[in-house]
């Protein structure tokens, strides 16, 4: 049942502006890059020995505050696009369970923040191709770089997700994800506990693992309470 | 006889607001169901209950026989519904609206095309359903609800805010659904002139109550035309009318003759002169279905 439901959700999310901002977030993450490699890439290239290391820690300073940011825009028009007519109570209405419908809403957005990532991983390794940043290529750290944020993210998803669907008041998960941002932006303030900071990768222990086992853990938890408060509700 | 739909004292309460009380609905298979109502009566309620979109304070609902609360989504591969404003993606087309429903019912691609030639939209398949009229849309929301081929289509005022030929087109096109698909279908709407018009059998709600349930026939003969004499002594007039076996009514000052032939009235009347009261007036009452509809939602609302 659920390949029916995603089925029909790719299809719905068409002309929505859902890919333009999958692809959107990673080129943003390393267009900023572009622009300062390419203002100033001698004195770059003068700040560490290790050039690929360097570069990928200043690409990965915004790989965060995209990826929480993209998280409240794709939660919110997933939302919306049910929402705008009121459809909930038609796709309901049909033979479905409401957990694979709020399942199917999720991957949806997991799999776009998937390609999301790999797309980041892909332009970062091509632009640091092109500045010719050395012959060893860190692959693991590349690998680390753009795909530990994705599931220490989890989290947030999971919140943003149940905020946009169950809220009649569409600001409250606005304001949830503009917090979020703030919140993601100022990490290196925030105690550990809070999700926000986890995409960051940081934390006491200097142990980046830690932060996507706990995002996949606690994003987990997260998502089945969302959906079954979303199941126990009458629909909107 | 043999119910598409059973309630059993289906109720529902927002806080302290009891929106539907004690609903006993019983819809008999291959009938149009006239669900009436005047605004805020519980129609919408009562039909969300019906289709699982909400779950009653307390109360039983059967359909095909089986409990809505165990069988859900068993049930609703055989219902198709539109609740209330019709829903729709209107980034997508028409066509793209139906493949969305239909990913996930399952029927073949061919029948988008025949539910889009049934409610007439197929030379507007291809456009976004943004631009389309209210009316369009309302016909697209029927087309979704037959996609299935549902044995029970639950339509919550489908004509509501349309225009008179709007309106008709959805009554003519509600109106072959039984005999063409073999569909039970209930309709609600808040205007008598509608459900009278396609309706078989009638269950009307006044503030979250069934007043009334039953054929519209049944209905017809309580919006049957009486006869009214006013006479002097009307009290005791209308006790020896029935000391005579004619059968009458007496309420606030005025006799009710039910029947209405020419030879009961004749008697009547010479009954009366016989015993001797006065004769001021006889006249025929006219009292068309809406007056019975209203009068019936009138009576609940004075309790
Ligand atoms: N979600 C809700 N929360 C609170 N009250 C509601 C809700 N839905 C309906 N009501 C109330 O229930 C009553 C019946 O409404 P409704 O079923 O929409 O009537 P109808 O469809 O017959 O016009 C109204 O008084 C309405 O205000
Ligand atoms: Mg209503």
């Amino acid at each position: 049942m659920i390949g029916k439901i995603l089925g029909a959700d790719f299809l719905k999310i068409k002309r929505k502006g859902f890919w333009l901002l999958t692809f959107l977030g990673p080129f943003g993450v390393v267009a900023l890059q572009m622009v300062n490699y390419g203002i100033r890439k001698d004195y770059l290239l003068k700040q560490s020995n290790d050039d690929w290391g360097y570069y990928l820690v200043n690409v990965s300073a915004f790989t965060p505050l995209a990826l929480v940011l993209g998280i409240a825009i794709l939660t919110s028009f997933i939302s919306s696009v049910e929402n705008e007519t009121n459809a909930w109570k038609q796709l309901l209405a049909l033979p479905v369970s409401k957990m694979s419908v709020y399942l199917s809403k999720f991957t949806v957005l997991a799999i776009l923040l998937l390609i999301s990532s790999v797309l980041l991983m892909v332009l970062t390794l091509v632009y640091g191709i092109f500045l010719d940043l050395g012959e060893e290529i860190p692959f693991i750290d590349l690998l680390k770089y753009s795909f530990y944020p994705y599931f220490a993210a989890l989290p947030i998803l999971a919140l943003q997700l149940w905020l946009a669907t169950v809220s009649q008041n569409q600001g409250i998960p606005i304001t949830a994800g503009i917090l979020g941002t703030i919140f993601t932006y100022s990490a290196h303030y925030l105690p550990d506990w809070m999700i926000w900071k986890w995409p960051t990768l940081r934390n006491e222990w200097n142990e980046p693992f830690f932060n996507v086992l706990l995002g996949i853990g606690v994003g987990i938890l997260l998502y089945i309470a969302g959906m079954i408060d979303f199941t126990r509700r009458d629909v909107k | 006889m043999e119910y598409v739909l059973q309630t059993k004292n289906l109720t529902k309460r927002f806080g302290r607001e009891n929106a539907v009380v004690g609903l006993d609905m019983k819809i008999p298979r291959g009938e149009v169901y006239g669900f009436l109502g005047p605004n805020g009566a519980g129609k919408t309620t009562t039909i969300r209950m019906l289709l699982g979109l909400m779950k009653p304070t307390y109360g039983t609902i059967h359909i095909f026989n089986k409990d809505l609360k165990k069988e859900k989504i068993d049930i609703l591969r055989k219902v198709g519904s539109l609740v209330e404003n019709p829903s729709y993606y209107p980034h997508l087309t028409a066509y793209e609206n139906l493949e969305a429903l239909r990913k996930i019912l399952g029927v073949p691609k061919a029948r988008i095309h025949d539910v889009l030639e049934i409610v007439r939209l197929t030379d507007v398949a291809n456009k976004k359903v943004k631009g389309f009229s209210l009316g369009m849309k309302q016909r697209l929301g029927i087309a979704a609800a037959l996609l299935h081929h549902p044995d029970l289509l639950i339509l919550d005022e489908p004509t509501n805010g349309l225009d008179p030929s709007g309106i008709i087109e959805i009554r003519n096109l509600i109106k072959r659904l039984p005999s063409e698909f073999g569909m039970t279908v209930l309709i609600s709407s808040h205007l008598l002139s509608e459900i009278d018009q396609i309706a078989t059998t009638v269950g009307i709600l006044s503030k979250g109550k069934m007043i009334f349930q039953d054929s519209i026939e049944a209905m017809r003969r309580q919006a049957q035309q009486r006869i009214i004499f006013k006479v002097s002594d009307s009290d005791h007039a209308w006790r020896a009318l029935l000391s005579k076996g004619i059968k009458a009514e007496y309420k606030d000052g005025v006799i009710y003759l039910s029947e209405r032939s020419n030879e009961k009235v004749a008697h009547a009347v010479s009954t009366l002169v016989h015993e001797g009261f006065s004769i001021y007036r006889v006249e025929e009452e006219k009292r068309s279905l809406e007056d019975v509809f209203l009068q019936m939602t009138m009576e609940e609302k004075i309790e």
